[in-house]
């Protein structure tokens, strides 16, 4: 072995040495001093133990599929008897304390949370290719796991561009309903309790979550399905993709939605908090383009739109009828 | 309204009057590099520092610390203790614990990254790691076994397979070096 090679050996031994020891229960103050000065004395030992850190990490994040695919290779019982009776026997006198252990000790799918902010917009690229672009006001966690893929809902409004993987389902659970598919785009909401999936591209399933009740709705491309959560119902009518998909180029699109869902959706965006006291005005129905340049100007057009004023109040603007027959 | 990523970054903004908070800057890459040795995520480890940061930052403005360096590795040690503590229960609550906090102190996104995909080895790549484990000497590949896909604690390993918590380490450390002679990219 030339003089190189033996360096390199050197850093392999002492990056996994500490990768290791870094692992240990009893892991002490000064074993970290020693870490950072170890660290710092090479640019070699600092890349060494990246890289054995990245591979340790690529054994646990792949252990399951691992251990079945070594369990196939391996022969039928533990070889470990054969060559250690003791080590064995010694084994099988501390496999009743280990085993309740196992199931708990598996390193579990950590979720990836994602949240987004008011008026703030996010998009990102899962592992398996999926895109998802966050609406604002939005909360979502995702777990990838080798038969399925899930994201929890919890509020806001996303467009999923999900990766084709027929042997993995796409599953999101948005309130009490679970959307299922396999490779498609469509555009998933919940506020205040109100669900919406609209499809562009693909089919998609939307079924009752668990206890709930109700009737699974498959989607087609053009197609919207809403539902007021705990209600039993759901309503699928017709939908042009932008009216979907138009928030993420700043621009909500409406055709005939209550006026309290374009201020819901507004104060998604927006920082200053829009109310409606009036039920009436609330449930007024709103067609059309609204641009989100900025929040005055859009409460200025939309207050246009319904003949309403919008009065400040603590914090806030709250929309007002203006009085008709005083004219 | 364009799509933007808009991430927080509390660190650059307050950085160099605090001693404490410029140590932890420049250590602070390696102590990602320890937290994800602990914690097995890079994004937990990433959450972990920033944790770290703002325990640092909201220490009140005392005596100097002789070294501040010890104390920023103590902080993180006993941080990372705290956690592990509750970890057989965490896996279901970290997701909320972690969302709440980041979006609370940083009132900004809550994860940086792609989620780690469990079915991120392909195939082949698959097939290279159970070989190279397959091929490790009797004691090692048990050692490995146990504690990285079976997820036993050392001091579980060591009780399986009869031996020292130093010898498991050993066993794990020669394990994890050979392997990562055959497989590093």
């Amino acid at each position: 072995m030339t003089g190189a090679g033996a360096q390199h050996e050197d850093w392999r031994g002492e990056a996994a040495d500490w990768v290791v020891r870094l692992q240990a229960a009893d892991l002490s103050e000064a074993d970290l001093l020693a870490f950072d000065a170890w660290l710092a004395a090479a640019p070699e030992n600092t890349a060494a133990y990246d890289a054995a850190l990245a591979l340790s990490h690529e054994f646990e994040v792949n252990a399951e599929a691992l251990r079945e695919e070594l369990s196939r290779t391996r022969p039928a019982r533990p070889t470990l008897g054969r060559f250690f009776p003791a080590a064995a026997a010694m084994a099988a006198a501390a496999a009743v304390a280990v085993v309740v252990v196992v199931p708990a000790m598996r390193p579990a799918a950590r979720p990836a949370v994602y949240a987004t902010a008011t008026g703030e917009h996010r998009s990102l690229t899962l592992a398996d290719g999926t895109r998802i672009d966050l609406n604002a006001g939005t909360r979502l966690s995702v777990v990838l796991r080798r038969d399925e893929r899930d994201v929890r809902m919890d509020e806001g409004q996303a467009v999923f561009d999900v990766a084709a993987d027929a042997r993995r389902p796409f599953l999101i659970a948005v309130g009490d309903r679970t959307v299922r598919v396999v490779g498609t785009q469509f555009d998933v909401r919940r506020r205040a309790g109100r669900l919406s999936v609209t499809v562009t591209r693909g089919t998609v399933e939307v079924a009752p979550a668990g206890e709930a009740k109700g009737e699974a709705f498959r989607l087609h491309p053009g197609q919207r399905l809403e539902h007021q959560e705990g209600a039993v119902l759901a309503k699928v009518t017709p939908a042009a993709p932008d009216q979907a998909l138009g928030w993420r180029a700043g621009k909500l699109v409406y055709r005939g939605e209550p006026l309290a869902q374009v201020v819901a959706d507004l104060n998604a965006q927006f920082p200053t908090p829009i109310r409606i006291d009036d039920v009436k005005l609330a449930a007024t129905p709103i067609s059309g383009v609204i641009i989100l340049d900025g929040q005055a100007a859009v409460v200025r057009r939309l207050a246009l739109l319904v003949s309403a004023k919008a009065v400040p109040s603590d914090g806030g603007v709250t929309l007002q009828r203006i009085e008709a027959p005083g004219r | 309204m364009a799509v933007a990523d808009r991430r927080a970054n509390p660190i650059v903004t307050d950085g160099d009057a605090d001693p404490l908070v410029r140590t932890y800057l420049e250590k602070r890459a390696n102590l990602v590099r320890f937290f994800a040795a602990r914690c097995g995520s890079p994004a937990a480890a990433e959450d972990l520092a920033q944790e770290l940061y703002l325990k640092l930052a909201a220490r009140p403005a005392g005596p100097e610390a002789d070294n501040p360096t010890a104390l920023i590795y103590r902080i993180a040690l006993n941080l990372m203790l705290d956690r592990a503590r509750g970890d057989a229960r965490a896996a279901a609550r970290d997701a909320d614990w972690r969302a709440a906090h980041r979006t609370a102190v940083a009132g900004e996104e809550v994860a940086e990254d792609a989620p780690a995909d469990e079915a991120v080895a392909s195939r082949q790549r698959l097939r290279q790691l159970v070989v190279a484990v397959a091929g490790l000497p009797p004691q090692m590949k048990r050692a490995f076994t146990l504690h990285k896909l079976d997820g036993l604690s050392h001091a579980e390993t060591a009780q399986v397979m009869g031996i020292s918590v130093k010898s498991v380490e050993k066993h794990i450390s020669a394990a994890l070096k050979a392997l990562t002679g055959r497989l590093a990219r």
